[in-house]
């Protein structure tokens, strides 16, 4: 039996260990290790990276001070990079919740450790996201022009713009996935509060809320974890139909497409599945979670990626075919118009997002090398950033009148505050690991207890005890 | 909720077999409606501030090389892709058959500018500044818009707007030709000819019928208030 | 009045309670403070059924009125015609009630399940650091002191109360201490500190 002293010199008596099972204390130190004191390496990112957020920040002020016309936008291409922004972080979004959820409804147990670093991502890139389509307004400061609440201007909102619908959507989805993350978090901010002095101390007490974790308790957040999973995925796949809709209920070429909606779900979680796990590598890396996140995890993390790359790569193929083979003249126009314009970054999306992983993930041992899945999955999210950008600038190009037709290139003032964007949301998910558990440290500790060894005949096997 | 109903219709109709391409209508509009000045610059740039343009084709191999005019304004369409998308109501349907666009409630989505199949709608990339003593020549009956609102043909309403106020002193209807845009009253071959088309009597309504008429995008289903007339032999010419 | 034993580990834990449940305790008043959740019947058994998803189920109903009327009433207060569309237009008033509805839905499930779980509490409780370490706690409340009310058919799990209620509270305290004790609890704690 081993014995430990915590923060106020009380002798904490640890649970039996054995050469196969970790102590409760010692998972406790482990899981929690992101909690610990900041190294200077630590300041020096933060540092960086606020340092870019600040860069972007002033891009954003000076289009702000001046006018629009430091953006590349122009008569007919009105819609930029900044709404190729907006779709791909709440694209980003997606996976976070929605593989968090549909694993846990799966009752997947490899999904324990990846849970909290998904969750968290889909918190963040959804406030990223829905700061963009406030940074592209001509009129940035009377946004509040579209929020409805009765004013003495006698005006509403109008809510048969797909605008509107938009801002519902990511309201009800930030709300929820925060939600989502806070119910995961609560017992760990619980065990994070027993261990914590100072303003931690402080900051977890209120946060957990008086968690002591009793059977009941046990009980209720049981099913509510269940019932927010099952909540929460139709949530995600209506917020991206939403985002599509914006494009779909327009009469602009290329944009006008019924396939839309659930074409832009697919690829929503294509590049959710593919930023989940090059976090995943990052956070293994800098928390020396290696033994937490094996190459099991990015086995079946690889697998997903596969069905969801194919999946893509059909809807794709579906959306291409019909126009072509309609061959609208002003459709194919805008399709002529991509191919000829934009021919490398449309072959760069093309394997990036379908050959590449598609040929790759077929491997067990490159879904297992990890080094490969960081390329890949960073080719895909390129890749989905110039899908959205393709989908988005080509069609407004070359609309229906061809004595307007324009080009559009992005100035430093939108590279900036995309570039601030990246920033903050690394930032944001930075400060975030250092302040809240980053893995879901009673969940891997359930797991662990279930699956003990337990003795069979003449050897000892894993037990899984638990629900059927 | 109030019945909203109008004894007026405003529609255009603009002859294309009469139109020369010479451009006092774009010069007119500009002058009218406190329309931001824009150089070189800004036209290179596609940010041009034109509410009216002459769209220019040319037509044939050389040396049988014609040219052809196509003036576009706002086409003030019924079924408009551009009302329903803002999500602030700046732009909206009014009983008269406008498209209407409130400065005021812009915030700048610049959705309404994307979905006009027409691409009519400018927008203020630029803060237009109107140097003395071109400031002189601003008409008080307008706002002048600032940086990021969109902007469009209105159908020089605040005429519309004064017209219908004598009328209604009078106790009377707007008469037929007694409202005209700034375009229609400059055109010197009066290709363009403003009228109330919910009057079958009116001159613009009488053309309107015309067996020569289309619409611009009529498939697109926007119900545009304006009808081109081309044709009637003189294809070629 | 309550009693939290502070065990090392599920074993000691689960035997503690089968003694407290054969000393006339019933398992309505001894629970389990864990720091990872075990499977019902592990430790102690506790009531499976919950009201709280009801409470969500009426949140939802009241998101649906809500997005009903802030798309479509709002809408007829505001009568403005954009793009031929009617006033109250289909898809969009199904689109924003939808999207109310689940936010309802959400929020209603964390507010139901605090409230069922009756969290924040009110005063401090009876906790221990060490269970967030992996230790166990076995909590017991001890009845006032009375008649016995043997449990059966019609009663709710809360209000039958064993043989030993017949006894001084200070004498079922005393001898659920020295149960604990028995089964090997490490340390009691009486100080409500949570």
């Amino acid at each position: 039996m081993s014995e430990i002293s915590d923060q106020t010199g009380r002798t904490i008596p640890t649970g039996p260990t054995s050469s196969t099972t970790k102590s409760a204390t010692q998972l406790n130190d482990e899981l929690l290790s992101s909690l610990r004191t900041p190294t200077w390496k630590w300041y020096g990112l933060a540092l960086f990276l606020g340092a870019v957020v600040a860069w972007g920040l002033a891009a954003f002020s000076y289009q702000m001070y001046t006018d629009m016309s430091v953006t590349g936008l122009d008569r007919p291409v009105m819609w930029g990079v900044y709404i190729v922004n907006f779709v791909f972080w709440i694209g980003l979004s997606h996976s976070g919740t929605m593989v968090s959820a549909i694993l846990r409804l799966c009752q997947a147990n490899w999904r324990r450790p990846i849970l909290r670093a998904a969750e968290t991502m889909t918190v963040f890139t959804v406030a990223v996201g829905g700061l963009f389509p406030l940074i592209h307004l001509g009129r940035n400061w009377v946004f509040f022009y579209l929020i409805p609440y009765p004013n003495q201007r006698g005006l509403w909102p109008n809510f048969r713009s797909a605008l509107l619908w938009d801002a519902t959507a990511i309201f009800t989805y930030i709300i929820g996935s925060s939600l989502f993350l806070y119910l995961g978090m609560l017992p760990d901010l619980a065990v994070a509060r027993d261990r914590a002095s100072g303003w931690r101390l402080k900051l977890y007490t209120v946060l957990a809320m008086g968690w002591r974790g009793t059977a009941r308790e046990w009980v209720v957040f049981q099913k509510a974890s269940t019932l927010m999973a099952a909540l929460i995925i139709p949530v995600a796949v209506s917020v991206h139909s939403i985002v599509a809709w914006d494009f779909a209920v327009t009469v602009i070429p290329g944009w006008h497409s019924t396939i839309f909606p659930p074409y832009f779900v697919i690829g929503a979680i294509h590049s959710g599945v593919a930023a989940v796990i090059t976090l995943m590598i990052i956070i293994r890396k800098a928390f020396h979670l290696e033994e937490y996140l094996t190459p099991l995890h990015f086995d079946n993390m690889g697998k997903l990626q596969l069905v969801i790359a194919l999946l893509w790569s059909y809807a794709y193929f579906v959306e291409v075919q019909t126009t072509w083979y309609a061959h609208e003249p002003i459709e194919w126009e805008v399709y002529g118009f991509m191919a000829h314009k934009y021919t490398f970054i449309l072959l760069l999306m093309l394997v990036g997002n379908a050959i590449l992983p598609i040929i790759c993930l077929c491997f067990k041992r490159l879904r297992r090398s990890i080094p490969v899945m960081l390329v890949i999955t960073l080719l895909i999210n390129v890749g989905m950033f110039i899908e959205r950008f393709l989908i988005i600038v080509p069609s407004l190009s070359h609309k229906n009148m061809p004595f307007v037709w324009g080009t559009y290139r992005p100035t430093w003032v939108e590279i900036s505050v995309t570039a601030g964007a990246f920033a903050g949301f690394a930032l944001m998910y930075t400060l975030f690991a250092k302040t809240f558990p980053m893995v879901a440290t009673t969940d891997v500790r359930e797991y662990e207890t279930q699956k003990r060894l337990v003795p069979v005949g003449r050897t000892r096997l894993p037990s899984l005890a638990g629900k059927e | 909720m109030e019945k909203m109903t109008s004894p007026y219709r405003w529609g255009m109709v603009v002859d294309l077999d009469r139109c020369t391409g010479c451009g006092a209508c774009v010069v007119a509009c500009q002058a009218e409606n406190n329309v931001g000045i824009c150089g070189k610059r800004e036209i290179a740039e596609g940010r041009d501030m034109h509410w009216l343009r002459i769209e220019r084709f040319w037509v044939g191999e050389y040396p049988n090389v014609r040219v052809r005019f196509l003036p576009v304004l706002c086409q003030h369409c019924h079924d408009a892709p551009c009302e329903p998308v803002c999500p602030v109501y700046a732009s909206y349907h009014n009983p008269e058959g406008l498209n209407g666009q409130v400065y005021n409630r812009c915030v700048g989505t610049r959705y309404c500018g994307n979905n006009c199949p027409y691409a009519v709608r400018v927008f203020n990339f630029y803060s237009h500044e109107w140097p003395k003593p071109l400031d002189n020549q601003l008409s008080p009956d307008i706002t002048v818009r600032p940086r990021g609102v969109m902007e469009k043909c209105t159908f020089c309403i605040q005429r519309i707007r004064r017209a219908r106020e004598d009328a209604e002193g009078e106790g009377r209807k707007i008469r037929d030709g007694e409202v005209q845009p700034a375009c229609a009253q400059t055109c010197p071959t009066e290709a363009l000819v403003f009228g109330n088309l919910a009057d079958p009597r009116s001159r613009a309504a009488r053309l309107s019928r015309s067996p020569r008429g289309f619409r611009l995008l009529e498939h697109l289903g926007t119900h545009p208030s304006i009808t081109y007339l081309k044709g009637g032999g003189r294809e070629h010419v | 009045m309550e009693l939290l034993g502070i065990f090392r580990d599920v074993e000691s834990a689960a035997g503690a309670v089968e003694r407290l449940v054969r000393e006339g305790f019933t398992e309505a008043q001894i629970t389990s403070l864990t720091s990872s959740p075990y499977p019902d019947g592990v430790l102690v058994k506790t009531d499976q059924r919950s009201w709280f998803r009801w409470f969500t189920l009426a949140c939802g109903f009241a998101g649906a009125g809500a997005g009903f009327l802030l798309a479509a009433g709002t809408a007829w207060l505001y009568p403005v015609r954009t793009g031929d569309k009617p006033i109250i237009a289909f898809y969009p008033t199904g689109i924003v009630t939808y999207e109310l509805t689940m936010l309802f839905f959400l929020v209603g499930t964390i507010v139901g399940m605090f409230l069922e779980m009756r969290l924040p509490p009110r005063g401090k409780r009876l906790y221990a650091p060490e269970i967030s370490e992996g230790c166990i706690g076995i909590g017991i409340t001890i009845h006032a002191g009375g008649e016995a009310v043997a449990c059966g058919e019609g009663l709710k799990p809360g209000e039958c109360v064993g043989g030993i209620a017949v006894l001084p509270a200070d004498e079922q305290k005393r001898r659920a201490e020295e149960i604990m004790k028995e089964a090997g609890a490490l340390r009691m704690v009486t100080e409500a500190t949570l």
